[in-house]
């Protein structure tokens, strides 16, 4: 009971401080806009290049914007040192590691679906007839690269270059993530039928069970000796 | 608790015999070159070439015997917390690093002729690319915390959450490229004769030994180093002592 | 009853030994003041026995828990007014509060918390955003925190710094109350004076050892 209030009160924490303050939201926002035009000048695509790039422009932009939400998530607890708070608290750590993760999932998340409808404007997506597994896939790779994040933001924050360590130790460990979500959505857009890309779905379902389990028991050494 | 000063002897003891290591790896190694480089005879359709296979196969092999070792050790260390498998790993996660680079050079030297490309996206080279980015990844963290034993504890957690992930890694990849290349040319399906398998095998145990004597160096230097800091810590620490109370 | 236990306590960072072998034990319903020059090593005392921070060897016991095996144990009992404030700047006064008893598995009524707000006097900003309050203020919410939660054990890092005078009278009625309930109190401090009105043992650690101090007998200087 405990354990589901904590991660209760720490999602609650986290959201309504991002509702006062709107640093994470506005800057991972901002930045995407930017990846989003920065590609779309780099490529004149035709549409068929678009059908063969876009989930792969899709996921690049999802990850990075994701990674900058990743890394503030814990440099707030810095300040007036919450993070020892959390880490004198009697609450099991687990459950700190769950509402910390599910936090950041909703950021990404939110994101990602006000960003979704540019790309769709941009780059003249057809969208409508596979909204609902699009989100089913977006929600499957949010949640894997949040499992991992969360884990990886908590350690990345104790220690030097901070800023360039997440990516550096992230992105490698996100590989199958970020290839499964590429093939999902790429599947999707081109309309493809489900049983074709099906695996990679499985596949992330997989990965999700596995990260989120491994760094549930993890994050307790992470955030304590 | 009881295990450990056991563990901790045994490491010390074997480390005596490190010599007899270093000289069965010489001699597997130079045997497996003899049997690979001189008697086995030239592949089919590749010629001469083949025979960068009898370093590259058993260097790959050893570079996932070494995150093995690393990823073992890492268990270990959380559990037991003994900083001498903390020294292991540090030096498991360096050589594993060293040999995955020779490997990934060594199968681009061969990609050239055989495949008429440097790289390809191949699960086996991406998975060993990524292992790479792991591995550097993880030397590149243990620079970067000040407190040993924290060090150790996220190393360690690190090296624990690649060990989960390179199989995934390596499934995603393999599935990645059915989707997208239809099989290269590639030495799986040919059957293994025991002219190739002989000498395979005995540079696979060489290289396994060759990595096991490094280890055994690289952990006893690093331990000896961090032996050389807390005398020089117990000396500043009286100078620095003594200045506090002034 | 023995609350605080020590046995051959030692730190260090890297080469830098920062205490060894601290043997000492405080018991049930004192206060313990640390004194100590700067870069003596009381902060790290301190978080050692908060389980903040792991001891490089030797072992200690908090309420009869091993402080390296049992720390959920010890954590439930124990608070810690540290140099940081361990509050939101997001957050108000009350919503700080409610999240910091719930991480605790406590959930006071809005009344309590009005009350604690009240008995350190910052009733008046309850609605207020963390950002906006002075180190004082800050200070005296973690006083309400303490008032509310009431912790068997109380670990307070100069715990005068930034108060006024009716701050410290608080913060000192706090702890006598809280030796009066059977609990126990290890501070650091500079201040001898304030620290005195409450601490029934003293101890200076220097060069990284605890010597007894006695606050009577000694003079300014050995302070240090």
């Amino acid at each position: 009971m405990t354990f589901l209030k904590v991660i209760q009160w720490v999602v609650w924490k986290d959201l309504i401080t991002e509702i006062r303050s709107r640093e994470t939201l506005s800057s991972m926002l901002f930045f995407a806009m930017i990846v989003i035009l920065v590609f779309s000048f780099s490529f004149s695509m035709d549409q068929d290049a678009v059908r063969e790039l876009i989930a792969g422009i899709i996921w690049v932009a999802f990850a990075f914007t994701g990674i900058i939400g990743l890394g503030k998530s814990f440099t707030v607890e810095l300040h007036n040192d919450c993070l020892e708070y959390l880490q004198l608290s009697p609450a099991p750590k687990g459950a700190i590691y769950l509402g910390k993760m599910t936090a950041n999932l909703l950021f990404m998340l939110t994101v990602e679906i006000l960003l979704f409808p540019l790309f769709v404007l941009f780059f003249n997506l057809d969208v409508v007839e596979e909204i609902g597994l699009l989100l089913l896939i977006f929600f499957l790779a949010t949640l894997g690269l949040s499992a991992v994040g969360t884990l990886f933001s908590a350690l990345t924050v104790q220690i030097r270059a901070r800023e360039v360590m997440l990516p550096v130790l992230l992105l490698p460990l996100a590989v199958p993530v970020m290839i499964a979500a590429v093939e999902a959505t790429r599947g999707a857009l081109n309309g493809a039928p489900l049983s074709l890309y099906s695996q990679w779905l499985e596949l992330l379902i997989i990965f999700n069970v596995i990260f989120t389990v491994a760094s549930f028991w993890l994050f307790e050494l992470i955030l304590d000796s | 608790m009881s295990l450990l000063p056991s563990i901790n002897r045994f490491i010390r003891h074997i480390q005596r015999f490190k010599g007899w290591f270093g000289g069965a790896a010489a001699l597997c190694l130079i045997t497996g070159m003899y049997l690979g480089l001189i008697t086995s005879p030239p592949d089919y359709y590749q010629g001469e070439i083949v025979r960068i296979m009898y370093v590259h196969v058993p260097l790959a092999h050893t570079a996932l015997f070494g995150y093995t070792v690393l990823f073992v050790g890492s268990l270990w260390y959380l559990w037991k917390r003994d900083p001498l498998i903390d020294n292991m790993c540090h030096a498991a996660a360096g050589m594993s690093a060293a040999f995955t680079a020779v490997a990934l050079v060594t199968g681009s030297i061969w990609a050239k002729p055989t495949w008429n490309t440097w790289w390809t996206w191949d699960p086996k080279l991406v998975s060993f690319a990524v292992l790479l980015m792991i591995l550097a990844g993880y030397l590149m963290l243990r620079t970067m915390v000040e407190d040993p034993e924290q060090e150790g504890r996220y190393a360690a957690v690190l090296a624990i959450v690649g060990g989960l992930d390179l199989p995934i890694i390596y499934f995603a990849a393999e599935w990645w490229r059915t989707l997208h290349q239809p099989l290269s040319i590639s030495l799986r399906g040919v059957s293994i004769s025991g002219d190739i398998l002989l000498p395979l095998s005995i540079m696979s145990i060489g290289f396994t030994l060759l990595f096991t004597y490094m280890l055994m160096i690289r952990t006893q230097m690093l331990y000896l180093v961090n032996l050389f800091d807390a005398k020089k810590g117990r000396l500043l620490s009286q100078v620095h002592l003594s200045k506090v109370g002034q | 009853m023995i609350t605080i236990q020590s046995v051959q306590l030692s730190k260090s960072y890297g080469f830098y030994k920062i205490f060894e072998d601290l043997s000492f034990s405080i018991p049930a319903g004192e206060c313990f003041a640390l004194f100590g020059p700067n870069g003596a090593g009381k902060t790290t005392l301190l978080q050692v026995l908060a389980t903040l921070t792991r001891p490089t060897s030797g072992r200690f016991e908090i309420l009869g828990y091993d402080g390296i095996t049992e720390k959920p144990a010890i954590r439930n009992s124990v608070m810690v007014l540290a140099h940081g404030s361990y509050l939101y700047d997001d957050l108000n006064a009350v919503e700080n509060i409610q999240f910091a008893s719930a991480l605790r598995g406590k959930s006071p009524t809005f009344q309590e918390i009005t009350r604690a707000l009240d008995f350190v006097n910052i009733g008046a900003f309850r609605d207020l955003k963390i950002r906006f309050f002075s180190a004082g203020m800050k200070k005296r919410l973690g006083l309400a925190k303490v008032f509310l939660i009431q912790p068997k054990v109380l670990f307070l890092d100069e715990p005068y710094n930034a108060l006024d005078d009716a701050g410290v009278g608080i913060t000192n009625d706090l702890i006598r109350d809280l030796l009066k309930k059977g609990g126990t109190a290890f501070m650091t401090t500079h201040d001898r004076i304030k620290a005195t009105q409450v601490a029934s043992q003293t101890g200076i650690l220097r060069q990284g050892t605890l010597h007894p101090f006695n606050l009577e007998s000694q003079t300014t200087n050995d302070l240090s």
